[in-house]
This record gives C-alpha cells, sequence and structure tokens, in this order.
C-alpha cells in the first residue's frame, strides 16, 4: 500500500516540478516571456514614456503573468505557485480573458474529440492485431500487415486534408469546419449531440485509420510471442476451449504491454490536437494554443503548456496505480514504472 | 546365442499393455532435408508402471512424449500407430482422434507435465482459475474437482487453500511444478507423461519430488512416463528404463538390469560419465564426440562414430533389439561383448578408498596469508515497500567468516536463494557488503576502492586480481566480437607493455591450451560459431589472462551437458595448477563439487539461507556429514547404488522458508528433522572441533548442549514463513 504513497508523493512532486518550471522560463530567462511582453507593450503604447507609463505596463505585465517584478525572488516564486496551484493561470493578452477559463471552455471538446480516436484506434487495432497473429502468415496476414505498415506511414493530416477535400469539399458528406451542428443548444438533446457527433467523423476517422496500423502491429507481434509460451500449449492440452485460449490467454498477456502505451497516448493527444483542429477548424484545445503562439499570448501558451504536462503526468500515474490489476506481477508496483 | 527378434514388439513381456507405440517418426521438413526427431520407435507400457525415458539433450525424448498425446507441434510430422488401451478394453489409436476426441483424450486419459512449470500456468490467472476452468472445458463437476484438487495438493505437501489462492508467480519453483502435477492429475488421468518435470529445480527439491511422484503413482494408479536426462534420478523411480539415442530406443529393460548390466556401449558411457557422489573421481570419463544431427543420423548403428567398439558391421547394418534376458532388449551387435570393451566404473562399496590429494588441504595448519578474507561479512538486499514501512531485509549473506588461501578451491553449494551467488560476488568485490569487510591479502578491497586510509594493494591491482566466469558463457561474451577481440581486451587493459605480438602469441597459445586447436581458427570465429563448452572455454581463458589471484566460477558448468561437465573440470583444475590461482566454485550440485574439490583437496562449504552451516574437506563433508541440512543434501545427490530404497525426504517441510523472514533460532529448524525447541529458540554457531578443517553449526555436534534436554519440536507449530507472504 505504501507504494501507492509514494508514488502519489512522486507525482505531486512532478506537478510541482512543471509550475517551478514554467516560473523560471518566465521570469528568470532572459529575453523571455515577461521581457517580450513588456516590449509589446511599449511598443504599442507608441510616443514617449512616461514613469507613469512605465508603471502601468509593469502592473498590465503583472497581472497578466501572475508576476509582480517589484518583488524579491522568492516572494514572486511563491505567489505564482499559489495562484497557479489555485487554478489563477493569469490573463489572455489576445482574448482579454482569465486563461483558465479559455481552457476549460474548450477542454472538454478536444478530450472528447482525442478521447474517442485514440480509444477507436486502440480498439480496432488491437482487434485487427489478434486477428493477424491467429492467421500468422496467410494472405490475410501479410495483407494487413502491409496495410499497416503502410498507413502508419502516412501522416495523420495528409489523410485529413484528404478526407476534406474528397468527403468534405467535393461529396459533401460531411462538415468541412466546426465542432457543432448552428442553431443547436449545447446539452442532452438529440440535434445537439447528433450535430457533435457528425463534426466529428472526420477527424476521427483520420487519427484512427493512421494510428490503428502501429497499434495493429504491435499487438501482433505481443500475440505470436504469447502463443509460443508454454502455458498456452498446457492450456491446449488441457482442453480449454479456442475462445477462452484466444482472449483469457493470448489476448490478455498480448495486451499487457499496450496498455502503458494508451496511457502515454494520452499524454500526446494535446499536442496531435494541435494539427488536426486546425485542419477541421475545430474549436479546441489544440486549436487555442496553435492560435495563441500565433498571437503571442505568452500566459496562453504557458497555461496551454502546463495544462499537457499536468495530462502526462496524471495519465501515468493512472497507468502506474492500474497496471497492479491488468498484471499481478506487478502488484507491489515495485519493478514497474512506466516512466 | 544371438537371436534376432522377429516381433517388433521388443523385449518387453508386458501383459496389460496400455500403450503401444508402433513405428512411430516424427518428422520436420527443413531446408536442408528433413529432419526426423523420432525415428521408427516401437514401445509397450505396461500398465500402472513408471518408464523411465532417459537421453541427452536432442535425442528425441521430448517428440516421444509429444507423439504419446499427439501433441507434435507444427509443422512435424507424425507418422505410425500410437495404440492406447483403456482399462475395459477398447483399444484408439491416437494419432486418428478427431480435434474433439483428442481434446477429451487429453487430460482425462493422458496427461503431461511439462518442465517448464515456471511458464506452464497463465501468469494473469490465479492457480485456482487454472483448475477450474479444466474442469470446466471437461465438463466435470467443479465442486467435486475442486475437493479432489485439494487432496492432491495437500498430497503433494502443499496448503491447498494457499495455493490456490496464489497467483502463479508467487509460488516458488518446485511448488510451481507440484502444483502443475496436481493439476495434471486433476481429471483422474491413465496415463502421465513427466517431460524433464524436475530439470530446473535444486536436488533436494528433485528427490523431493521423484518420493512423492512414487507415493502419489501407489495412491491414485497411474501409469507414469518420466522423461529426463538425468539417469540417477531414474534409478530411484522407474521401473523400466528405455534408453534414447539419436531418435530411438537403444536399449530397453528393467531399471535393475540396465543398472547392474547395461549392454549397449551408449548406456555404459553414459552410466560411466554421470558424475556420482560416492564414485572415484578417477574412473568418470566424458563420452567422446557429440550427438547425431537428426537430417543426417550416420547409417547403420547411429552410434558407431563414437562407439569404440564399432565395426564395419556396425557401419552397414543397423542392429535390431537382441534380447539379453527375457526382460531387456538392446540394440547393438556386439553386446555380449561390451562388458570387456566398456567397463563399468567401480561401484563404490567394492574399493572405496579415501584418495589421498596430490597435497593436503591447504587450508591446515599452514601460517599464510589468506589470499581472501571475508570477515562477518553481511549483504542485506533492502525490498522497501514505501515511506511508512520497516523495510523487509533480504540477508542474502548473514555473516559470513571465510578464508581463502593461495591455489585453494572452495566449492559452494546450498539450494538456489541461499545467497552463495551473493557470498561469490561479494568476496570478489562485485558486491558490496553492508556490513562486515572482504580484504585481499590483508587490504580492504573497499577501503581501496574509496581510498580510506593506507592502501597498500591499489584498487586496480585488487580487481585485476579477482575474477568470474558466469553461469551462462553465451551471453557473458559480446556476440559482435570474434574471440580474437574478445580475448585481446583484457590483455590491452592491464597489461599494455605487451606488443600485439606478444598478445596474439598469448592468445593462441592459451587456445591451443584449452584444446581449441587449431587456434588460429578459433581466435577468428564468432561466438555463434562455438558450442557451449568452447564459449566456456573461451570466457575461463579471459579470466585466466588477468593472471587473476581467485576466480569465481558460478554454476560454471550448469548450462553444459552432463558429459562436458567433467572434461570442463578437469581443464579449470589443470589450469589452475599451471596459472597458480584459487577458485571460489559455486554449485548447486553436490557431485560437480566433490568432483572439483577431491581432484584439488579443496574444501567445500554449505550454504543455507545466508550462512555457511558446514565446511570443511570432501571427506568430512561427503562421509562425514554433521549438520542436517548437508546430511539431506547428500540424501539428494543421485546415487547410483541406491541401497535404502524407501527412506523418507529427511526433512519436515519441502519449501525453504522465506528469506525476508527467516526463521528464528537456527534458521533450518522448519524443515530440520532433528530440530527440538531449543533450535526455534537459539542460534547455534559455527565452530570447529579444535585443529580440524570440519567446522558445523549445529546443537548436535556440542555434547552436553542443552539441545539433548530440549523436547522435540512439534510438527503443527505456526508456520511464519509462507513463502507467498506480501
Amino acid at each position: 500500500m505504501n507504494w501507492y504513497i509514494r508514488r502519489t508523493l512522486q507525482a505531486l512532486l512532478t506537478v510541482y516540478g512543471v509550475i517551478t518550471f514554467t516560473f523560471v522560463l518566465i521570469r528568470i530567462m532572459p529575453g523571455g516571456p515577461m521581457e517580450s511582453m513588456r516590449a509589446q507593450l511599449i511598443q504599442q503604447h507608441q510616443g514617449s514614456l512616461t514613469t507613469e507609463d512605465m508603471e502601468r505596463i509593469n502592473r498590465i505585465v503583472e497581472t497578466r503573468v501572475n508576476i509582480d517584478p517589484d518583488q524579491p525572488l522568492y516572494t514572486q516564486y511563491v505567489d505564482y505557485v499559489s495562484s497557479v496551484l489555485t487554478g489563477d493561470l493569469g490573463q489572455s493578452t489576445w482574448h482579454q480573458a482569465p486563461v483558465m477559463d479559455l481552457l476549460i471552455e474548450r477542454l472538454p471538446w478536444t478530450i472528447f474529440l482525442m478521447g474517442s480516436s485514440i480509444t477507436l484506434s486502440f480498439a480496432l487495432g488491437i482487434t485487427l492485431g489478434a486477428i493477424m497473429a491467429y492467421k500468422e502468415g496467410t494472405i490475410l496476414d501479410v495483407g494487413l500487415s502491409s496495410y499497416s505498415t503502410f498507413m502508419t506511414s502516412v501522416p495523420y493530416y495528409v489523410v485529413a486534408v484528404l478526407l476534406v477535400y474528397f468527403l468534405g469539399y467535393q461529396w459533401d458528406y460531411f462538415p468541412i469546419q466546426g465542432r457543432m451542428a448552428p442553431q443547436t443548444t449545447p446539452g442532452l438533446n438529440y440535434p445537439f449531440l447528433a450535430g457533435v457527433a457528425y463534426h466529428l467523423v472526420l477527424p476521427v476517422i483520420s487519427v484512427v485509420i493512421t494510428g490503428m496500423g502501429g497499434r495493429a502491429l504491435a499487438m501482433r507481434g505481443n500475440s505470436v510471442r504469447v502463443m509460443g509460451d508454454d502455458f498456452i500449449r498446457v492450456a491446449r492440452l488441457r482442453g480449454l476451449k479456442p475462445r477462452t485460449i484466444a482472449i483469457q490467454y493470448v489476448g490478455r498477456n498480448a495486451l499487457l504491454p499496450m496498455y502503458t502505451n494508451l496511457m502515454l497516448a494520452v499524454g500526446f493527444m494535446f499536442g496531435g490536437a494541435i494539427i488536426l483542429e486546425e485542419i477541421f477548424g475545430y474549436r479546441g484545445l489544440g486549436q487555442l494554443m496553435y492560435s495563441s503562439i500565433g498571437n503571442r499570448d505568452l500566459p496562453l501558451m504557458m497555461g496551454c503548456f502546463l495544462l499537457i504536462t499536468m495530462t502526462v503526468v496524471i495519465a501515468l500515474f493512472i497507468a502506474d496505480l492500474t497496471y497492479g490489476k491488468l498484471d499481478p506481477r506487478v502488484q507491489s508496483g515495485e519493478r514497474h514504472e512506466s516512466f | 546365442m544371438k537371436e534376432r527378434l522377429h516381433d517388433k514388439s521388443n523385449a518387453q513381456q508386458t501383459q496389460d499393455p496400455i500403450y503401444q507405440v508402433r513405428n512411430v517418426s516424427v518428422a520436420f521438413d527443413m531446408d536442408r532435408g528433413t529432419s526426423r526427431v523420432l525415428d521408427d520407435i516401437d514401445l509397450d507400457i505396461e500398465r500402472g508402471e513408471i518408464l523411465g525415458v532417459v537421453g541427452e539433450s536432442g535425442s528425441g525424448k521430448s517428440m516421444f512424449a509429444d507423439s504419446l498425446l499427439n501433441a507434435v507441434v507444427s509443422p512435424g510430422q507424425l507418422g505410425g500407430e500410437v495404440i492406447y488401451n483403456t482399462e475395459d478394453g477398447q483399444s484408439v489409436d491416437v494419432t486418428e482422434l478427431t480435434d474433439e476426441e483428442l481434446r477429451k483424450f487429453r487430460w482425462q486419459e493422458a496427461s503431461m507435465v511439462f518442465q517448464g512449470a515456471q511458464d506452464s500456468f497463465n501468469p494473469t490467472r490465479k492457480i485456482r482459475t487454472h483448475f477450474v476452468e479444466t474442469l470446466d472445458a471437461h465438463d466435470a463437476d467443479i465442486e467435486d474437482g475442486m475437493d479432489r484438487a485439494r487432496e492432491l495438493l495437500s498430497d503433494l505437501y502443499l496448503e491447498p487453500d494457499q495455493v490456490l489462492n496464489s497467483y502463479p508467480h508467487e509460488l516458488s519453483g518446485g511448488m510451481k511444478q507440484r502444483t502443475l502435477i496436481a493439476l495434471s492429475m486433476l481429471l483422474d488421468p491413465e496415463v502421465i507423461v513427466m517431460d524433464e518435470p524436475t530439470a530446473a529445480l535444486d536436488l533436494l527439491m528433485q528427490q523431493s519430488i521423484v518420493r512423492l511422484i512414487r507415493e502419489i503413482k501407489g495412491k491414485y494408479d497411474v501409469t507414469i512416463i518420466f522423461i529426463t536426462h538425468d539417469l540417477p534420478l531414474l534409478a530411484e523411480l522407474a521401473d523400466r528404463l528405455a534408453v534414447m539415442y539419436a531418435f530411438e530406443f537403444v536399449e530397453i529393460g528393467l531399471t535393475d538390469g540396465i543398472l547392474e548390466e547395461p549392454s549397449h556401449p551408449y548406456t555404459r558411457a553414459l552410466l560411466n560419465s554421470t558424475p556420482n557422489i560416492f564414485a572415484p573421481v578417477e574412473d568418470m570419463t566424458a563420452i567422446e564426440g557429440s550427438a547425431p544431427d537428426p537430417v543426417n543420423v550416420p547409417t547403420g548403428c547411429s552410434y558407431h562414430p563414437r562407439c569404440p567398439m564399432a565395426t564395419d558391421a556396425c557401419v552397414e547394418s543397423d542392429p535390431g533389439y537382441y534380447e539379453t534376458n527375457a526382460n531387456h532388449g538392446v540394440k547393438c551387435h556386439y553386446w555380449e561383448d561390451v562388458d570387456n570393451a566398456i567397463p563399468l566404473q567401480v561401484t563404490a562399496d567394492e574399493t572405496r578408498q579415501v584418495d589421498v590429494p596430490a597435497y593436503g588441504p591447504v587450508a591446515m595448519g599452514t601460517d599464510r596469508t589468506p589470499v581472501l578474507t571475508l570477515d562477518d561479512a553481511e549483504v542485506h538486499f533492502e525490498s522497501s515497500q514505501g515511506l511508512f514501512a520497516e523495510p523487509d531485509a533480504v540477508r542474502a549473506v548473514d555473516g559470513i567468516s571465510l578464508d581463502i588461501y593461495e591455489n585453494e578451491v572452495i566449492a559452494l553449494i546450498g539450494e538456489s536463494g541461499c545467497g552463495k551467488t551473493t557470498l561469490g560476488k561479494t568476496a570478489i568485490g562485485l558486491q558490496r557488503p553492508t556490513g562486515g569487510s572482504v580484504s585481499f591479502r590483508g587490504q580492504d578491497i573497499w577501503d581501496a576502492k574509496d581510498g580510506h586510509g593506507d592502501v597498500e594493494i591499489p584498487h586496480e591491482a585488487i580487481r585485476q586480481s579477482l575474477q568470474i566466469i558466469h553461469q551462462d558463457p553465451g551471453s557473458a561474451i559480446n556476440p559482435n566480437r570474434t574471440v580474437r577481440h574478445t580475448l585481446e581486451l583484457p590483455l590491452k587493459h592491464y597489461n599494455d607493455e605487451l606488443d600485439m605480438g606478444d598478445r596474439q602469441a598469448r592468445i593462441l597459445g592459451m587456445l591451443e591450451t584449452v584444446g581449441m586447436t587449431p587456434p588460429e581458427d578459433y581466435a577468428d570465429r564468432y561466438p555463434h560459431q562455438l558450442s557451449g563448452g568452447e564459449k566456456q572455454r573461451v570466457t575461463l581463458i579471459r579470466a585466466l589472462l588477468m593472471e587473476p589471484d581467485l576466480i569465481l566460477a558460478d554454476e560454471a558448468i550448469s548450462a553444459l551437458d552432463v558429459s562436458l561437465r567433467v572434461e570442463m573440470m578437469d581443464l579449470m583444475l589443470d589450469l589452475q595448477e599451471i596459472f597458480d590461482t584459487a577458485f571460489l566454485f559455486i554449485s548447486h550440485d553436490f557431485s560437480n563439487a566433490r568432483y572439483i574439490t577431491e581432484k584439488s583437496g579443496g574444501r567445500i562449504g554449505v550454504m543455507y539461507l545466508g550462512e555457511i552451516v558446514e565446511i570443511g574437506t570432501v571427506d568430512e563433508i561427503i562421509n562425514n556429514p554433521k549438520h542436517p541440512y548437508t546430511k539431506s543434501l547428500v540424501w539428494a545427490t543421485p546415487d547410483l547404488d541406491e541401497t535404502g530404497e524407501n527412506e523418507d525426504v529427511p526433512l519436515r517441510k519441502i519449501d525453504i522458508p522465506d528469506a525476508r523472514n527467516p526463521p528464528s533460532g537456527c534458521r533450518f529448524h522448519t524443515r530440520c528433522p532433528e530440530a527440538r525447541e531449543t533450535c526455534a529458540r537459539k542460534k547455534p554457531v559455527l565452530v570447529g572441533d579444535g585443529g580440524n578443517t570440519h567446522e558445523v553449526s549445529c546443537f548436535r555436534d556440542v555434547p552436553n548442549h542443552e539441545y539433548w534436554d530440549s523436547p522435540e519440536l512439534m510438527n503443527d507449530e505456526p508456520s511464519d514463513e509462507t513463502p507467498t507472504e506480501k
């Protein structure tokens, strides 16, 4: 049990480290975010600066990045950490709104988009991989393996652009952008949910058909390896039903190494979301981050950065805590750490 | 009177055969030809017997096991007939069964126990699930079945509920193997095929399991086919023996008949090459040559290339079975002459003389400083469970003092997990002790490394003087480097005044010394072009090129075939004399330890749970063991001249206690048949009896100790050493 406590503390320490790192980035780096924001404001000011103007600019910078340069360094640090921990990530310069609110508004959409993409690509990839392993060496296996290898090497955004072009512009089957149908009210009503699902189709497809191949190949390899293990042979001799062997013996054990991969994929989903959301004009977190770079909206960029790191830390934390449930050999947690 | 048998059922007087194997072959199609890994086998197996099948690795014994259950792995092709006779007189040909019939046949009529019990269970399911799903798959009553499972498990000295609720990885190797035996008997099969069921286990566990198999066979009335490479193991277990060589049975007969009058040259060679604890060392010889390639089996008698008696007739015609007597068949044209041509090694009770080694025990009466001194060394591994829990310490080495003298050979033996490897690594400075000290010629190794105090011998020099040979030569040599390159490195590193020519000369000279000729050829090979024995020689040379004073040989011969072991040990001893080194030889096998120490006049140390419980010369340890644990190890070492056939296991419990939570008092008291209450409270120390090399840590060695007045320990004391404890 104590391992869990240690693991939790470790996760908290990582989160704390990330916050500190963003502080260092903002405050200490020469020409860092604070400097450039000040320079930006000075440029916008036009005309000569009085001391008053300077003070005003400093105040603005201060509220936006949560750092008061007049305080001693450690006070600044404590202030910054405590405001981040209380959910105050500063003020977006472009949107003129708290970063936290912006993130919270976008977050569910991205989680929904990437969550369904990852779930689908894993589910399909694993099924396909298991089938390939069982048909090892047949035409089906060779064909699917070649297909998977090919699709893995195609970037998802290429597929995305093709999908938008053909299914969106040319044949008009699916909406080419947006995240919900117009004139629907968000909530648990059919028109809204149907619209959301409809808008989700193209982006999800482009991630799934490119991402699934790699999972399928990994699953195939794992399954083939497990099928060579002695306990499979013993299970066959014991007369177990092929279905039991396929699911409980081969599948279960071949899945184990995929689990950490899944959790890592969760961590990377925001990175992937940037381009995907841009292509489909999907107003999610990725698009927000992309535009913040374009707008030089530093507090917002910092907020996104923090959020992504937190997600990775939390995903790995969950992976570690639950891995023991999947594989009893690591129940004590001593020998397994996914990072 | 040579009489060629016409009936292929060969020399077996079976009344009620449960299996009739006829013309069975297994073939694999390979690029370079058809590989016949089972070649036209005929054999009857009597209902209710224990048939021992013995052969070297690669002789086709596993294929024989598989073919009995029609479980040959594709692309292997099984040919011939495997007739199975049920108790009520029906006969079926196992090779003709449909998939569904076969599914029922296996495990209900005939089941199998594999060597790899470690991998025979699904790691993600509990043991109970394995039992339940087996019952379920065969539509058996779950409740009755589980009752039977519990009974089987407790018959095998396991605690049923504890085992059933465990995951496979929570059980020790011996426990898993016994659980697998229980699982194989779950559906009350008529036949159990056991394929090397004890190969991966310690001798003591092997012997215990063999006893249990015999007990269980009596109780449940099954036929057992026991397959192994280990002839001595079968001597005690099997009713009949079948010796396999080159994919066929070369000799079949009653166990006693085969052991007393082996009539095939191969059987005799096999017997002679088996290290035997009581047989004189000089008589052990390795079998020359190597086993044939299944694609290219020699014509005529397949043994003729290795057989000292071979004639043209052997090359031309394949011998059939000759009957030496009603119960004994042999495939050799000249079986009547083997007695003279290949004499058996002298057996123990005839001329057992304590051979005086070339020089007396090194440790005695010398005032030389030892090469290496361990003083109360401790290595505790902490497996901390978190911030707040008391860390569990595995006391791998717990307060051991030992002196190793110049040129001495010390063998450490003990079951796996007793800490012998850790002790070895501590001795040569690869493992930092958590307590006590390790010194090389008076210089503390770790002080030298850390630069504490006055360093008389620099760490670099110590490092060079203490070398190691690992168990698995395959992973100890870089596969991408030639032998020459591998051997050059130590020379370049420690002996840089040598020029290239000298280096080459040394390497080639060494290769020649160890018998790898022509050396130029071997020097340019890569490890995968060498056999296991040759690889081990390369690691031996690599260690010796450093001109060390002490070499740790950690199970260095365990990975080799039995027939190669004696050869390798001889080589190590020859080189030891040439190079003036001491050896610390770690083994789990008493016979090997005896062989190497007896030839060199060394000592044997017996370890149990991190402590040395007895140490002394070979003679003292083998012929006069004092510690009950040593006695049980000696008991467990296969002995061809089995006398007390039905001796009980000299242990109260079969399984070793958890090293994280060792028993109080004497650590052996939980298993010791002689334990009394004192043993659970007080801890004996290692003491000698004055001027002798023999030291033992047991109260029984102390006259007038309170032990003798103490009541006997009850068996049902609370077991505080459940191995599955978290």
